[in-house]
C-alpha cells in the first residue's frame, strides 16, 4: 500500500533522507524511530508530495505520488503533530468541513456526532469553538475527518506527542482498530514503548538512513531500547 | 468543493469581524459620498437650468440695439451635471461649468467649484468613485491578505492540501469568497446609487443614465476583480501573512498614490502642452496673421476698422474676420485638446500594470465627467457661439447698403434676438461613451488577466509550508 524505492531527498550537500526502501501492507503498522532530524518526517513529506524527492519514488497504492498528487493524496489520511483548525468555527464544522473536502459532499450532522463520539470526544462540546479545544481535542477532530475520509492508509507524524498517557492510549486503540480494519500505516514517534506495543513493524533511522528494521512481536522492550540507544549514541 | 471552500471562507470573515467593521466602515463612507453627491448634483443642476433659463431672458429682453453690442454681451453656457456626477464628478470641480459667448473670441470655461473650495476640500473630494478606487482595494487586502499565507502559518492550509484539495481550487474557492463579501458589502451600496442615478437623470435621459451606470459597474467590478486575484496571488506567494500585508500595501501605494502623479507627469514630458501664456501668445498672433491675410486680400489693407474701409462694409468685415478665426480657434484650441487627450490615452494604457489609472479614466467617461465630455459641450458651445456671430453679423451685413455711412446707428429689435436659439446642450449617449472607454476596459481586462494569471501561478506553485 505505501513503498519507498530508493526515496532520497537532499537539500544541497545535506542529505535528509538516504535511499530508503520499505513497503507497508494494508493492516500493518510501521513505527520510525529516530532522533530529530533522522529523516522521519522528510519520509512523510515525500509520501505527501509536500516536497518533492531527488531520487527515488514513494508509491501509494501502485501510484507515484509525483505524478498522481490528488489521487494519492485521496488514498491517504495525514495526521500531523500539531493539528491545527479555524479557531472560529466549532468542532463539528470543522469536522464537516474537512470531511466534505475528503469525500466531495456534506456528511449529515448525526454521522459527524457519531465520527466524534467515536474518537472520543464528547458530542457537548461539538457546536463550541475549536479556540477553546485543548490539542489532544483538535486531534481527535482530526482523527475523526480521517476516519470520515475512509482513507487506506495513514500517515501520522508524532501523533501522541504532548498527549497525556490516557489520550495516547486512546490513540493506539485507533490505530489498532484501525490496522484491523485492513488500514496500511506509517507513524513517526519517539515512543519506543508505542512503537514496540502498538506498531507490526519498526524501523529505526539515523542521519537520513534506515538502518534497523524490526518485527515488533520478534523483540522485547529492553532489546529495543537498547538496540535505539546504541544507535542514538552512535549518532551522537 | 470549491462553493465549499468559498462558504468557510466567507463564514470565517464574518465571524473573525473583518467583514464587518472593515466593510461596515466602507459602507458607511460610500452612503455618506451617495448622499452628499445626490444633494450636491440636484443642486448644481437646478442652478444651471435656472441660470440658463435666466441667461436666455436677459438676451432676449435687450431692447434695441446694435447687433455687435448684444454680439459683445453675448450669452452664457451652462455645463449641465451629469446625473452620474453624483458617483464621480470626475474634473468638474476643476475645469468650470459656464463658458461666456463673446464676440470674437472663443472663452474658457469659468467657475469652477474648486475655486471655491475650502483647502480641505481641495485635498480631495468624498465622491463615492473616490472611495471605490482608493479604499476599494484597501478593503480587498484587509480582507484577503492572509487568505492563504495565514493558513499557511497556521498549520492549515498543509492539513488541508493533504486532503488531495488542489491548490487552485483553493483559489477560485478564495476568490469567490472574496468577491461575494465584496458584492454582499457593494450591492446595497450599488443598489441605491443606481436609483439616484436614475431619479436624478433628466426625463428622457434615463435608459442611457441606466447604461451609462452599467459601464461603471462593470469598469469597478473589474477594478476590484484585479485586486481580488492580486491579494490572493500575493498571499499565496508570501512566506507569512505579515509579508503579504506589507507587500499589498506597497502596491496599493503605489497605485492608488504614486501613479497617478507619477503618470501624470510622465505624460506631460511625453507630449508637453504649452504654457497658458505661451498658448495665448501663439494664439493671439495667429489670429492677427490670419486677419491680416485675409483684410489685405479683401480691403486692401491691414489696418482694420480705419478709413480704409467704408463703413457699409464692416459688417461683411466682421463677418469675414469672425470666419476665419474659427479655423484658427480649431487649430490652437484642437491641438492643445488633441495633447490632453494624448496624454490621458497614455494613462489609460499604463492602466494594464497601475489599473487606477483605467478605472478612473473608465469611470469618469461613464459618469460623463472627463475630459472628452467637456470637450463635447465647449465644442456645442463653440457652435453656439459661431451661430450667434454669424446671425447677427448676417443682419449687418443685410442692413449695410440701405444705412451707407449709419453702421453705428444701426439697431435690431427682438425679431433678431429671437432668432437666435436658448443654449440646449444634450450630452452625448452612452454608445458614446463606451467607444471611447475602450482603451481603459481594454486596460482593465489585461491587467485581470495579469493579476488572474500570477494568483494561478502564485497558487499552483504553491508549497503547504
Amino acid at each position: 500500500m505505501l513503498e519507498a524505492i530508493g526515496l532520497t531527498k537532499r537539500y544541497g550537500a545535506n542529505t535528509a533522507l538516504d535511499q530508503l526502501d520499505l513497503r507497508i501492507e494494508p493492516g500493518d503498522i510501521y513505527c520510525l524511530l529516530g532522533a530529530n532530524g533522522a529523516g522521519k518526517t522528510t519520509t512523510i513529506n515525500l509520501f505527501l508530495n509536500f516536497i518533492d524527492p531527488s531520487e527515488g519514488r514513494a508509491l501509494i497504492n501502485g501510484m507515484d505520488v509525483t505524478r498522481s498528487p490528488l489521487r494519492t493524496k485521496q488514498e491517504v489520511a495525514y495526521i500531523p503533530e500539531q493539528v491545527n483548525l479555524y479557531p472560529t468555527l466549532s468542532g463539528l464544522e470543522n469536522l464537516r468541513y474537512f470531511s466534505a473536502l475528503a469525500l466531495g459532499r456534506e456528511l449529515p450532522r448525526d454521522r459527524l456526532l457519531g465520527l466524534m463520539e467515536e474518537v472520543g470526544l464528547d458530542p457537548a462540546v461539538a457546536d463550541r469553538r475549536v479556540g477553546g479545544y485543548s490539542k489532544g481535542m483538535r486531534q481527535k477532530v482530526w482523527i475523526a475527518v480521517a476516519l470520515a475520509k475512509q482513507a487506506r492508509a495513514l500517515l501520522l507524524d508524532e501523533p501522541t506527542s504532548g498527549l497525556d498517557p490516557h489520550a495516547a492510549n486512546e490513540f493506539s486503540n485507533l490505530l489498532t482498530r484501525a490496522s484491523a480494519n485492513g488500514v496500511a500505516i506509517l507513524t513517526t514517534t519517539h515512543d519506543l514503548f508505542h512503537a514496540r506495543h502498538t506498531g507490526t513493524r519498526i524501523g529505526i533511522m539515523k542521519q537520513g538512513k534506515l538502518v534497523e528494521n524490526l518485527e515488533s512481536q520478534a523483540i522485547s522492550d529492553l532489546e529495543l531500547q537498547t538496540m535505539y540507544l546504541r544507535h542514538m549514541g552512535g549518532a551522537a | 468543493m470549491i462553493l465549499l471552500i468559498a462558504r468557510r471562507d466567507l463564514l470565517e470573515r464574518w465571524r473573525d469581524g473583518r467583514l464587518l467593521w472593515a466593510g461596515g466602515m466602507i459602507l458607511v463612507l460610500l452612503l455618506t459620498a451617495l448622499a452628499i453627491g445626490y444633494e450636491h448634483r440636484q443642486q448644481a443642476r437646478a442652478e444651471q437650468r435656472a441660470a440658463q433659463s435666466a441667461d436666455y431672458a436677459d438676451w432676449l429682453k435687450q431692447g434695441r440695439r446694435h447687433p455687435h453690442d448684444a454680439a459683445h454681451q453675448g450669452m452664457h453656457a451652462f455645463k449641465p451635471e451629469a446625473a452620474l456626477a453624483l458617483i464621480d464628478p470626475g474634473i468638474n470641480p476643476y475645469i468650470g461649468s459656464t463658458v461666456w459667448l463673446q464676440a470674437h473670441r472663443q472663452s474658457e470655461v469659468m467657475f469652477r467649484p474648486a475655486q471655491d473650495a475650502t483647502s480641505l476640500q481641495r485635498f480631495g473630494e468624498l465622491s463615492a468613485g473616490w472611495i471605490l478606487q482608493v479604499l476599494g482595494p484597501l478593503l480587498v487586502i484587509v480582507l484577503g491578505f492572509n487568505a492563504f499565507a495565514g493558513e499557511r502559518e497556521q498549520g492549515i492550509l498543509r492539513q488541508a492540501v493533504s486532503l488531495g484539495i488542489p491548490t487552485r481550487a483553493m483559489l477560485w474557492g478564495k476568490a469567490i469568497a472574496l468577491g461575494t463579501s465584496l458584492l454582499a458589502l457593494l450591492a446595497p451600496a450599488a443598489l441605491l446609487a443606481c436609483a439616484a442615478t436614475v431619479l436624478a437623470a433628466d426625463a428622457g435621459t434615463r435608459l442611457d443614465t441606466l447604461l451609462r451606470f452599467g459601464l461603471l459597474a462593470l469598469g469597478y467590478a473589474l477594478y476590484l476583480g484585479i485586486f481580488v486575484f492580486l491579494t490572493l496571488g500575493v498571499s499565496a506567494a508570501a512566506s507569512t501573512s505579515r509579508v503579504a500585508i506589507t507587500v499589498l500595501l506597497a502596491l496599493w501605494i503605489g497605485n492608488a498614490v504614486i501613479a497617478p502623479r507619477v503618470m501624470a507627469e510622465l505624460a506631460r514630458r511625453t507630449y508637453p502642452t504649452p504654457t497658458r501664456l505661451a498658448f495665448n501668445h501663439a494664439l493671439d498672433a495667429d489670429l492677427k496673421a490670419t486677419s491680416d491675410r485675409l483684410w489685405m486680400a479683401n480691403f486692401g489693407t491691414t489696418e482694420r476698422w480705419g478709413r480704409d474701409v467704408p463703413l457699409d462694409k464692416w459688417g461683411k468685415a466682421l463677418q469675414l474676420d469672425d470666419h476665419a478665426s474659427y479655423k484658427v480657434f480649431d487649430r490652437h484650441f484642437g491641438g492643445l485638446w488633441d495633447t490632453w487627450e494624448r496624454q490621458q490615452a497614455l494613462q489609460e494604457w499604463s492602466g494594464v500594470l497601475l489599473p487606477m489609472l483605467a478605472v478612473r479614466a473608465l469611470s469618469m467617461d461613464a459618469a460623463g465627467t472627463d475630459f472628452g465630455h467637456h470637450r463635447n459641450f465647449t465644442d456645442a458651445a463653440e457652435r453656439h457661439r459661431r451661430l450667434i456671430q454669424d446671425i447677427v453679423s448676417e443682419d449687418l451685413v443685410k442692413h449695410a447698403d440701405p444705412l451707407g455711412g449709419q453702421h453705428f446707428a444701426y439697431q435690431s429689435g427682438p425679431e433678431l434676438w429671437k432668432r437666435i436659439p436658448a443654449f440646449n446642450y444634450h450630452p452625448p449617449a452612452a454608445a458614446w461613451a463606451l467607444q471611447r472607454s475602450w482603451r481603459s476596459l481594454l486596460a482593465l481586462c489585461a491587467a485581470l488577466g495579469v493579476a488572474f494569471a500570477f494568483a494561478w501561478r502564485a497558487a499552483s506553485r504553491q508549497r503547504a509550508y
